[in-house]
């Protein structure tokens, strides 16, 4: 299935304003994605990223602004996201194969009341295979390394069908061999689906080799582009407070960079 | 055997504990997985204040415990949600005080102290048949909304921020399963007793998790421990003359120890185990 068709952006956020109680988390965030793309958000701890990304996915709402995924107001059922996380925190030995994980991804679609059924598992064995995990299906979740539940993790988010895949920092704690497979992985899916990505990451390195743009965020978005622009700009300092070595390295590595 | 399968209040206790132990094991998957073994113990803990009140009131006293509960469940959950007080110091401040307050208001009257044994024990065994009704009638609820919701909560345990991002109303659901916790634990009471619930809650389905590869294996394995308890230790309870609550009890942790120790004798030795395939990274 290719999702990229109108020229209307994938994400269109406009002036969002968001604070939890009297701490002002966002403050006037605008920005656009445009569909089939790959963006990179990028910030310190506590610059609103996961907030960001709670605004898009629907869980939170903005005090003030507007946004629009294919655009529609986010947080409606069915609606063509992904969502990819950090990771699932299960109590240790709870026995959970890595089919029901998966299957959980069609319960938006499926609404309330209704069980999976034999279609449903073909879709999760499809999204399995796309994520390069087709033979496990049966295992434990726990019992997978920490790349492999990432993997599984992205079958989740894909097997819903969706044209925008929303990733808060998915590669935390994978080491570099891991980070550099699933990035790999994604955008294989990205160029054969069509998928617009929005990943908020750590990883400036990773990210910086595979987004298109990069965005810049401290409460507000104070750089975006491409990421050889964002990473060399006067804003990557002043943001993260002191010129983390690897920033540069990285950006170095992008000259040339179309 | 047979003499033991004859008896009328035998087999309304079997009936009931039956009934019971399934909606326990169930709910005891959820308990497991969103590790709230512990609001279990403050809830049935706090259910001895609804009685106390009931006892005192003139009201029914499951009823009684069944209304205080939910509304003792409800508020934990509401201060837990706040996220300004974690969820065991809210327990911990809940599950004495209710506590207290039961056996206060029991300790003002001579006339339940016999009662309140019943209650803190179980005895299924003098249940007699308008009881057991209403514990049906209460366990009846609670396993009608788990098999509506099963998917829901399972989604909400696992990954709570999925759930709400795939339109799932969190807050409701998560209510919705303290209440018929809240509900179960009440029913239950009669069979277990106060002290003893959250044992019921917890080791069946801790069974379950050791043996079963799967969601669907956890709940199969944790309603056939819960069924065996409640058929072997109230015959067990019958033959040596024990108290119901605690031969079920008893019968449940050996299951749980013998499947752990079964477990342990085969390493990773759940259904679909063995090395992971080398092909993928």
């Amino acid at each position: 299935m290719s999702c990229a068709s109108s020229s209307r952006p994938a994400i269109q956020v406009e002036d969002i304003w968001f604070s939890y109680g009297r701490r002002q988390v966002l403050e006037s965030v605008s920005l656009e994605v445009p569909q089939g793309s790959f963006t990179a958000l990028i910030g310190p701890n506590g610059a609103g990223k996961s907030t960001l990304l709670r605004l898009l996915l629907g869980i939170l709402k903005p005090q003030r602004g507007r946004i629009a995924i294919l655009g529609q107001r986010p947080g409606q059922q069915g609606q063509p996201i992904g969502y990819v996380p950090q990771g699932i925190h299960l109590p240790r030995g709870f026995p959970i194969s890595v089919m029901d994980v998966v299957l959980m991804g069609r319960f938006g679609n499926l609404g309330i009341l209704r069980r999976p059924g034999a279609s449903d598992r073909k879709k999760a064995e499809e999204a399995l295979e796309s994520a390069g995990m087709g033979g496990l299906r049966h295992r434990r979740f726990q019992d997978l390394s920490g790349g492999q539940q990432q993997r599984v993790l992205i079958a989740r988010a894909l097997v819903s069908d969706p044209c925008v895949l929303i990733l808060d920092e998915p590669t935390a704690g994978l080491d570099p061999a891991a980070r550099a497979r699933f990035y790999g992985r994604v955008c294989d899916l990205q160029r054969a689906r069509g998928l617009t990505l929005f990943c908020a990451s750590h990883d400036v390195e990773d990210v910086a080799q595979h987004a298109q743009t990069v965005i810049l965020l401290d409460h507000t978005v104070r750089a975006s582009g491409p990421p050889g622009e964002v990473l060399k700009s006067e804003a990557v300092p002043a943001v993260y407070h002191f010129p983390p070595p690897h920033l540069h390295r990285g950006a170095g590595d992008l000259e040339g960079r179309p | 055997m047979m003499e033991f399968l004859s008896y009328g209040f035998i087999q309304r206790a079997l009936l009931t504990g039956a009934v019971l132990g399934v909606t326990c094991a169930l709910l005891g998957v959820f308990v497991v997985l969103r590790r709230m073994a512990f609001i279990g113990v403050g809830i049935s803990h706090a259910a001895l204040g609804g009685v106390a009140i009931g006892l005192l009131a003139g009201l029914p006293p499951v009823a009684a415990a069944g209304v205080f509960s939910v509304i003792v469940a409800w508020v934990i959950g509401w201060i837990t949600r706040r996220g300004e007080v974690s969820e065991d110091t809210a327990i911990g401040v809940f599950f004495p005080t209710a506590m207290a307050l039961g056996v206060a208001l029991i300790s003002l009257s001579q006339t339940y102290r016999q009662d309140l044994l019943g209650y803190l024990f179980g005895n299924i065994l003098s249940v007699g048949p308008g009881d057991l009704w209403l514990l049906l009638a209460l366990a009846g609820v609670s396993l009608g909304v788990l098999a509506l919701f099963f998917k829901e909560f399972l989604f909400l345990g696992v990954d709570e921020e999925a759930a709400k991002a795939a339109g799932l109303p969190a807050a409701f659901l998560s209510y919705l399963l303290l209440t018929i916790l809240a509900v179960t634990i009440v029913a239950a009471m009669k069979l277990v007793g106060i002290i003893m619930v959250s044992a019921f809650l917890v080791v069946p389905a801790a069974t379950g998790q050791t043996l079963g590869g799967s969601v669907r294996g956890m709940v199969w394995f944790s309603v056939a421990s819960a069924l065996l308890s409640v058929f072997a230790g109230l015959w067990l309870s019958w033959l040596w003359n024990l108290p119901s609550g605690a031969s079920v009890v008893l019968f449940a942790a050996a299951l749980f120890f013998g499947s752990y120790f079964f477990r342990l004798a085969r390493p990773g030795g759940t259904e679909k185990a063995g090395p992971l395939p080398s092909g993928i990274p």
